[in-house]
């Protein structure tokens, strides 16, 4: 089982949308390097689980990683075999609404060769294009 | 502080973001000058020039308005929603005597003792608010952190500023701490951590309040 929320509101949620670019979480704020999304998506829990094992295993406890996306959003399926109606099916995985710009994975406490290479493996894991991002640190 | 860098400006006439996004498809930013009490300017500037001049290091820059030269320090910059290309930039007029608050980037040099004892550094703050003479504004200030061992912090206060350079920023600001890192968690543990369902906020003192009022009954 991966990623979901501990206590939510509502079980089930409508699909809705996904306009524009991300306005914010889009800088590196916590580690020195990070892996930035081009596309919007929904990266599934299992995705970002994904990501944070390719991430740590290739670091070998050098450095930190820090996910900035987290799965809130829930999806529902219906089973196999089902005819259609008889109401919504049950929630079957999470997934995080990510935005164009949205910087999902940050690494410090490494070099940058180190850090590109771990975030290219995540980059990897994801179902979407991403860019390898650096803190900016001046204006 | 380098040598100013100067750069021709054009007047902006049409404001707004239709015009602005007109401006760059011709190569320029679009920016603004303000300061001193004087009326604001609309102005735009060569995307080449200027983004070399920052890559250089240049915060003060005399901006040419038709025939008027003006000394200006870049006090705030806008990217793009990927944060590759600037999109605005504040030009603030200054004098060369006067003193100003701004934020200047943190350079941590050399070789924490804590990186030996398989530490690693964390940067909290990356950039602090300095005061001094325009004149005298550092490019970096540069923090040396080969004595912090494992456990220990460097904050604001402690960060050596150069000679007629004030801190604006709170001492107490945490800069660079080095600490152990702690063991991954193996993909078992994060299973074990993560419920198998979330819980429903409201569904059980709904069961409650229905079981309460059958035993009424």
């Amino acid at each position: 089982m991966a990623m979901m929320p501990k206590r939510v509101k509502h079980r089930k949620s409508q699909r809705g949308t996904m306009k524009g670019n991300a306005s914010r979480c889009n800088y590196v704020a916590f580690g020195e390097y990070g892996l930035q999304a081009l596309e919007g998506s929904w990266v599934s829990a299992k995705n970002i689980e994904a990501g944070r094992v390719a991430a740590t295993h290739f670091l070998h406890r050098e450095g930190k990683v820090y996910i900035r996306i987290f799965p809130h959003k829930p999806v529902s399926s219906k089973p196999l075999e089902t005819r259609m109606g008889k109401g919504k099916g049950e929630p079957d995985f999470w997934v995080a609404r990510v935005r164009p710009g949205q910087v999902c994975f940050e690494i410090g406490g490494v070099v940058e060769d180190v850090a590109k290479q771990a975030l290219l493996r995540v980059a990897h894991k994801m179902p979407i294009r991403c860019r390898f991002v650096k803190r900016r640190h001046s204006l | 502080m380098g040598k100013a860098l100067v750069l021709k400006a054009e007047v902006r006439e049409h404001t707004g973001s239709k015009h602005a996004v007109k401006v760059r498809e011709d190569g320029r930013i679009p920016a603004i000058v303000y300061g001193h009490k004087q009326e604001s300017v609309a102005i735009s500037l060569d995307a080449h020039n200027f983004v070399e001049g920052l890559h250089h290091g240049h915060r003060l820059m005399d901006v040419q308005i038709g025939r008027k030269k003006e000394k200006t320090l870049v006090k705030d910059l806008q990217y793009d929603y990927l944060g590759k290309d600037i999109i605005h930039v504040d030009l603030m007029r200054v004098d060369v005597t006067e003193t100003v608050k701004v934020t200047v980037p943190i350079d941590l040099r050399g070789t924490a003792k804590g990186t030996h004892e398989s530490g690693i550094i964390e940067e909290h703050a990356d950039r602090l608010e300095i005061e001094c003479k325009v004149a005298d504004i550092p490019e970096t200030i540069v923090l040396w952190v080969k004595d912090i061992g494992v456990g220990d912090a460097l904050h604001a206060g402690d960060v050596e500023l150069p000679e007629g350079v004030k801190l604006a920023s709170s001492p107490a600001t945490l800069v660079v701490t080095c600490h152990l890192v702690a063991a991954a968690k193996t993909a078992e543990q994060v299973e074990e951590e993560m419920p198998v369902a979330p819980e429903v906020i409201g569904e059980g003192e709904k069961a409650e309040g229905e079981e309460s009022t059958e035993g009424k009954e």
